[in-house]
């Protein structure tokens, strides 16, 4: 496996995209898929099939990347069963991206 | 991936912030076929947590992302499979177990198996193993090893069409299931409890139905038969009231676990 680049100081939309694109790949590459097209408007569940169950292994992925400052179990926690079925990557770029920024402050 | 006796299961594990020591350890045990620990890690699991307990989650031999043997999926396997993960976890202290669906029948067996190593027993949309129980999975898992095995791409257009992507997407992981291995014989033929073994379970026990679920049926049979039982049923709600109530199914967990022993 490639070493991972440390996390942007200034964490951008695109910074981010591209991370999550390139864990989303890696979740896909288990399927099979190795030619998607990610993004900002991509569906989890539609476009990319992904089960709960894949979710659990991009937050694990998450964490690796960004520790403890972001954390997707919480963030879909706070969501009902329809909000996470609509899921698209560019809410969860926001959100992270949000995380990244508030984290930083201190 | 945690050996748990010779099958390589998938254990999540999360623990209360800021370095705390957890007071207690809660396993949550998940349903059958479409069912995984993710059920769990994205409704209740975050805030047990927060709430200072150490939460351990894992898949079911044949689901998520644990192995999946051809065979050896009888209620006793699966009650193997917790006893020799939680040996293997080193979990001390007081133990509470959460089951939704087969889940709780597993975590039941469980229970009347080493009744002295459960502090709590919390049952969501779930019962335990007797003959009518065995009966009525025999004939779920018979409707799906012959509709949804048998003529998979017809069904899963149904499911699509009628259920929706998402549903459809399940299911085709439960006709994998069902195709490869033998669960769909094993569990009916499960060996099930008598009345003396399930009144032998002293803990405290939570039953979490969905007002509109045929499991609230069963509420005055555990009431004679367990000696400290408490029912809560959430109207408007089925069987999947774990997801779908997160919020109001992990309060009434966590009004349990801080009756049991060990937690605030």
């Amino acid at each position: 496996m490639n070493p991972t680049p440390p996390a942007p100081a200034h964490p951008t939309a695109d910074t981010v995209l591209a991370d999550l694109a390139g864990m989303l790949r890696e979740v896909l590459a288990e399927y099979g898929d190795d030619d998607v097209v990610i993004g900002m408007s991509t569906t989890f569940n539609r476009d990319l099939e992904l089960e709960s169950i894949d979710l659990v292994t991009l937050a694990g992925l998450m964490e690796e990347r960004y520790g403890g400052r972001v954390n997707l179990a919480e963030f879909l926690a706070g969501m009902d069963f329809d909000e996470i079925i609509e899921l698209t990557v560019g809410r969860l770029v926001e959100y992270v991206v949000w995380s990244l920024k508030s984290t930083q402050a201190g | 991936m945690v050996d748990a006796g010779g099958v390589r299961l998938h254990v999540q594990r999360l623990g209360p912030p800021a370095g705390r020591v957890p007071h207690a350890t809660v396993v949550l045990v998940h349903g059958l076929l479409t069912d995984s620990l993710a059920s769990y890690y994205f409704t209740v699991a975050p805030a047990f947590a927060a709430a200072g307990l150490d939460v351990v989650m894992y898949d079911l031999r044949g689901h998520g992302r644990s192995e999946r043997p051809p065979e050896g999926y009888t209620l006793d396997h699966n009650i193997d499979d917790l006893t020799a993960l939680l040996d293997r976890l080193d979990v001390t202290g007081p133990l509470h177990l959460v089951g939704n669906s087969y889940g709780g029948t597993i975590a039941f067996g469980f229970t009347a198996r080493h009744p002295g190593r459960v502090a709590t027993l919390a049952l969501i949309e779930s019962e335990p193993a007797t003959a009518s129980w065995a009966a009525k999975l025999g004939r779920i898992l018979h409707r799906v090893t012959t509709q949804l095995a048998g003529d998979e791409a017809a069904a899963l257009a149904w499911i699509t069409a009628h259920r929706g992507h998402n549903t459809a997407r399940l299911a085709k992981g439960a006709a994998r299931l069902a195709r490869e291995t033998t669960l769909g014989r094993d569990i009916p033929a499960s060996r099930v409890l008598t009345e003396a073994q399930i009144s032998a379970v002293r803990c405290p026990v939570l039953g979490v139905y969905g007002g509109d679920s045929d499991l609230v049926d069963l509420v005055p049979l555990k009431r004679g038969l367990l000696g400290d039982f408490r029912a809560v049923v959430l109207p408007g709600h089925e069987h999947s009231v774990l997801v779908e109530a997160p919020g109001t199914v992990g309060g009434h967990i966590l009004d349990l676990l801080g009756a049991g022993a060990g937690v605030r």
